[in-house]
Parts: C-alpha cells; sequence; structure tokens
C-alpha cells in the first residue's frame, strides 16, 4: 500500500469563509540515490506535486521535492465560493497519479 | 549499518558538532552552545540560491510568521508552517511561496503556489532536515516584489539508531 | 573522546537516580508537539496502518476465510484481546504475542503462507487488532505456565549486557526523564506499538524498538519474535499493567 491519503476539511461553510483543508498522505518519498546493494542506486520515487481544483478552478497547487517528509501532511486555506467538489490530485516520479474527492456545501 | 552511540555516518555533514550535543543532552545541560557546521564546499551560497528564484531581486525581510521548531526532534519530518501578511486579493497577493534548506544535498523543499481564492497566505508542511542549518522562505508578490525570512534550526539525533 | 566522556556522564548518574516509581507512558515522554500531532487523527500517520489492517481483516485471502469471517463484530470480539498478549498458547505450550496469534490464525486457520514479521501486512494487522484495545488496561497473565516465561524476561530486563555493560533497568528504571542525545528516557513500557517512529518514516514493531535498544548498548541482537524478546515483552507487559493501550502512537 504505497499511496493513502486522509482529508480533514468542514463539510459545509458559509459563502465568503476562508477554510482550511488539511490532507495527510501516506507516501514512502523515496528521496533515491541511496545505494541498492547491487552496485546501483536507488531512484528517486517521491509526490511531486498535488494541486487541488475546487469546482473545476485551480485553487492551490505544491510543488514537491527530497525536503518533503515521508508520509506528508500539507495544510492551506481556500474561500468558500459555492457547494462544489474539491479534487485532490498527486503526481508522482514515473507518472502515476492519485486523486481523492471532498465535497463542501456551502450554506 | 550505522552504529549506535556514536552519530552514524548517513548524517555525517556536521558529526563532530552532534558530539557536543551529544554531551551537553546527556548532562542534562541543554544546548545553549549550538553547533557551526561548515558550509559543504559544492553547495551554492544561499543567496545564490535565493537570487535563483527572484531573478536577481533583493526580497525584503519581514511580513512573514515561519514557525519551525528552533531545535528538531528528528529531522525526518519538521513541522513548518508559514504565513505571509498579505490582503490576498486580485491585486495584491502572494503568488508563491518557496522553502529552502540551504545544506540539504537538494535545497529546494517545496513551493506553494497561491492566488486570491486561498482567502489567507498560510501553509504548513512536514520538512525533511538533513542536518543544522537555517532555513529560508521567499515568498513572491502579485505585485512584483519579494519578501523573506529565515530561521535557525538545530537538529538532534536519536539515542539508540536500529539502522532501519 | 567526547563520546566516552557522554557515557560516563550517564554512568555517573545512575548512582544519583532514584527509580522505582510507578510506570508511565511513553507518551508521557514526548514533546509537546509530538504529543500534540499523536492525539491528532489527523496528524498521526500510524492511522494508516490501522485502515490498511482493517482493510486486510475484512479480506478474503484466495479461497480461505477472512478473517472477519470467524471475527465477526471485531470491535467487540476483540476487544480487550490485545491487553492479554503475550499469552503461553494452550495447545503448543509456547509463548505468543499478537503478531504470533495473528499468524497463527494466518497459517492454521486461513492456510495461507505466514506474513512474516515486520512485514507490512502483519503491521497493519497488529496494529488495527490492538487498535481496537485503545484505552483499555494492560492485563496479562504472569502465573502458571507463564511464570517461566516472566521470570525469563524479568532476568534479561535487569542483566547488564552489551559494550556498554548496562541493562535495560538501568535506563528504563533508573535515568527515566534523563536526556540521553535527543531522548528523553521513559520506562519502556511499550503500550504505544505497532508505533510511528520519525526515526523509521514508518510503523514499527515491539521488536524493532528492542532490537534498537539492543544495538544502543552494543549487545545482541536477537531475531523478530525470538524467545528472548518476547519473554522480554511479557515482562514489559507486566510491568506496564493498568497502562491504557495506545496503538498507534507516535514516538521519535
Ligand atoms: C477459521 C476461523 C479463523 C480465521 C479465518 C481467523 N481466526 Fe483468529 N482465531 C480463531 C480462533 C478459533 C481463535 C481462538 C484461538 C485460541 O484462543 O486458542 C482465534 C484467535 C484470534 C486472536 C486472539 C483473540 C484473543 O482473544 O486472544 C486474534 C487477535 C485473531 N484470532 C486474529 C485473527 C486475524 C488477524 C485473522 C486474519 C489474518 C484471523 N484471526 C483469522 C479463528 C480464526
Ligand atoms: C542506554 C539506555 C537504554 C538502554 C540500556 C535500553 N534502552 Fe530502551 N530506550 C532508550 C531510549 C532513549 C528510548 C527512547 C525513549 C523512550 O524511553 O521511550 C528507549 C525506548 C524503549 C522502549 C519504547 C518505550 C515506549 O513506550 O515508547 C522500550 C519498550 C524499551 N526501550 C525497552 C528496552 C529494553 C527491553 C532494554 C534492554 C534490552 C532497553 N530498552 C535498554 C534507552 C535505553
Amino acid at each position: 500500500m504505497a499511496f493513502n491519503a486522509r482529508i480533514s476539511m468542514p463539510a459545509e461553510a458559509r459563502a465568503g469563509e476562508i477554510i482550511e483543508i488539511r490532507v495527510l498522505t501516506r507516501h514512502p518519498m523515496d528521496r533515491g540515490g541511496q545505494s541498492d546493494g547491487k552496485g546501483g542506486t536507488v531512484p528517486r520515487k517521491i509526490l511531486n506535486r498535488l494541486t487541488a481544483t475546487y469546482s473545476g478552478e485551480p485553487i492551490f497547487r505544491l510543488d514537491m521535492y527530497t525536503g518533503v517528509s515521508a508520509n506528508p501532511f500539507v495544510s492551506f486555506t481556500t474561500r468558500a465560493l459555492e457547494t462544489g467538489d474539491i479534487i485532490f490530485e498527486w503526481r508522482e516520479d514515473g507518472g502515476a497519479v492519485f486523486t481523492r474527492t471532498a465535497r463542501l456545501t456551502v450554506t | 549499518m550505522s552504529l549506535p552511540i556514536s552519530p552514524p555516518s548517513r548524517h555525517s555533514e556536521s558529526a563532530p558538532s552532534r558530539r557536543d550535543i551529544v554531551v551537553g543532552a546527556a548532562a542534562g545541560i541543554g544546548l545553549a552552545a549550538l553547533p557551526n557546521a561548515v558550509m559543504a564546499a559544492t553547495q551554492p551560497a544561499l543567496s545564490e540560491l535565493i537570487a535563483r528564484l527572484t531573478d536577481g531581486a533583493v526580497p525584503e525581510r519581514g511580513r512573514i510568521t515561519l514557525e519551525i521548531p528552533a531545535l528538531v526532534e528528528n529531522g525526518n519530518s519538521v513541522d513548518t508552517r508559514i504565513v505571509v501578511e498579505s490582503p490576498m486579493t486580485e491585486a495584491d497577493h502572494v503568488r508563491w511561496i518557496h522553502l529552502i534548506a540551504e545544506k540539504n544535498p537538494f535545497p529546494d523543499m517545496a513551493r506553494f503556489h497561491l492566488g486570491p481564492r486561498s482567502g489567507r497566505a498560510e501553509v504548513a508542511t512536514t520538512l525533511r532536515l538533513a542536518t543544522s542549518q537555517k532555513v529560508t522562505v521567499v515568498a513572491a508578490l502579485s505585485t512584483g516584489g519579494y519578501l523573506t525570512s529565515d530561521a535557525d534550526v538545530v537538529v538532534t539525533l536519536s539515542a539508540c539508531i536500529d539502522g532501519g | 573522546m567526547r563520546l566516552k566522556l557522554a557515557l560516563g556522564l550517564l554512568i555517573a548518574l545512575l548512582g544519583t537516580a532514584a527509580g522505582g516509581e510507578e510506570i508511565t507512558s511513553g507518551s508521557a515522554f514526548l514533546s509537546p508537539d509530538l504529543r500534540r500531532q499523536q492525539d491528532d487523527p489527523t496528524r498521526n500517520p500510524g492511522w494508516f496502518w490501522v485502515e490498511q489492517g482493517q482493510g486486510l481483516f475484512g479480506r478474503k485471502p484466495g479461497a480461505s476465510q477472512a478473517c472477519s469471517q470467524c471475527h465477526a463484530e471485531p470491535e467487540k470480539s476483540l476487544r480487550g484481546a490485545a491487553t492479554h498478549y503475550p499469552q503461553v498458547d494452550a495447545g503448543t505450550g509456547q509463548l505468543l504475542n499478537l503478531e504470533g496469534r495473528i499468524e497463527q490464525c494466518r497459517v492454521e486457520r486461513q492456510k495461507q503462507p505466514a506474513f512474516g514479521y515486520e512485514s507490512g501486512e502483519l503491521l497493519a494487522l497488529t496494529s488495527y487488532v490492538a487498535s481496537l484495545s485503545r484505552g483499555l488496561p494492560m492485563d496479562v497473565e504472569t502465573r502458571g505456565p507463564a511464570q517461566p516465561f516472566y521470570n525469563a524476561g524479568r532476568a534479561f530486563f535487569e542483566r547488564r549486557q552489551g559494550q556498554l555493560n548496562l541493562s535495560c533497568k538501568q535506563c528504563h528504571d533508573g535515568l527515566v526523564g534523563q536526556k540521553l542525545r535527543g531522548d528523553t528516557i521513559s520506562h519502556g513500557a511499550g503500550t504505544g506499538y505497532p508505533a510511528y517512529r520519525l526515526e523509521w518514516n514508518g510503523v514499527g514493531s515491539l521488536h524493532r524498538r528492542l532490537r534498537a535498544c539492543s544495538l544502543g548498548v552494543r549487545a545482541t541482537q536477537f531475531d523478530y519474535g525470538a524467545p528472548e524478546y518476547l519473554a522480554l515483552e511479557l515482562y514489559l507487559a507486566a510491568r506496564a499493567r493498568g497502562l491504557p493501550i495506545e496503538t498507534p502512537a507516535m514516538r521519535r
């Protein structure tokens, strides 16, 4: 089980309210370069990008390098505008993509 | 295979200084004397790392709160929070926040891209710090300027390391 | 040079330390920051292992029965189970810890190859089963057939060992509360394991922690699941009687 994510944010918010979105991710974030025991080195394999869209509009992007920890935590804010899905998308070295969706109801 | 008690070579950048910490910690006298690790010769200077981000502009100090422990328990995961004072309007907002660890093998750590919809310029993450060093944050403003702040952190080691 | 000095100071402290007080959880010795992270499910990555274990628990391995088919409603049927481990297996007379009991079900009841100690699956299942006893007090049997194992564990705990000639007890009784490098020495209760250690970047078993302590004093590191560590685990669990299970704890 290389990837998993736990997204914590309010399910409901008032229009205009600023909400905090907290994202805990399970990923080893292998920084690479260590010996593989066979004369070579382990390749880097990290999540290099997290993007979030809200009702289809980009609201946040995080570029990650090897200085982000294993099983990283990230938090950011966004302004509640309308009821819609917030879609989180992670890109891993090598091209794999993981997504999660959270619904925000705006009252 | 790393040795116990004595600092393992995989975090070797400032090994002599670490022993100072061991002595201090074991004697229960705290960490008043902070190590002054030697900068690796191959690493570009911090000012160059910053200039690369700002196209040469010198960022202004201030308006950034960088919350990071002065004494890090374990460099594998360092809780870090950044708040930039900004109205976060269409006309005046923080475009991005970039984190640098000058003595990490790869100094760029992360870049947060924000916009007016963020509401606030307030982000957090968990960083990996290879050794005691200065952590620098640079923020790019929509109005064209840059802000910066930094913090010196001391990274301690575990007492019993199992090589895994 | 400096290293010798550090150890000299450490051992000098042994003369002055009190020891013998009531046992407290390792969590009591965490920094406030790490303690807060541990107690916040939105921050503690150990819950990923619990969640993975819960998934495995309900899944059929091949044609065999899922754990959940024999252990229906695990939140009730297995609540408290972890507080009684290690325990002597009635069938074989061997001492089994929670990992050993799960492997027994895996091999004998599910007829599947053992997961292997410290495998991702066994860590996940052990974390999940232990988490079902969160908040319940440790309560292992030390009498009857368990007595010889308990005695062996206690003797191990008190024996000086390794190049540093230190016993577990000297640190985890005599030096409790003292700083050793960046760590604060606790009673060595072990009630949060499997635990997420920052040092490991992941969840590991109690035996992995014990191996780190053995190496720390440059003594023999026993294999995962070795009889020596099982006996030690029983003694630690008996010493921690009454302390709540905290899996998945966070440790430095
Ligand atoms: C075919 C039925 C069966 C399956 C499948 C099974 N178990 Fe069991 N399990 C048992 C029985 C019967 C016992 C009681 C053994 C005893 O007390 O000697 C038991 C005991 C246990 C215990 C100890 C409970 C206690 O109170 O001491 C645990 C923990 C456990 N099983 C976990 C698992 C896990 C995890 C799996 C899946 C990997 C699993 N079991 C699969 C039948 C099963
Ligand atoms: C040189 C001192 C030292 C010795 C000797 C030592 N340990 Fe430890 N041990 C530590 C430190 C430091 C930690 C990490 C901080 C703590 O105590 O929780 C630790 C952690 C532990 C933990 C985890 C505690 C928890 O609940 O998180 C257990 C269990 C443990 N040790 C058992 C043992 C056993 C058993 C032995 C003997 C084989 C032993 N230790 C020998 C220093 C020592």
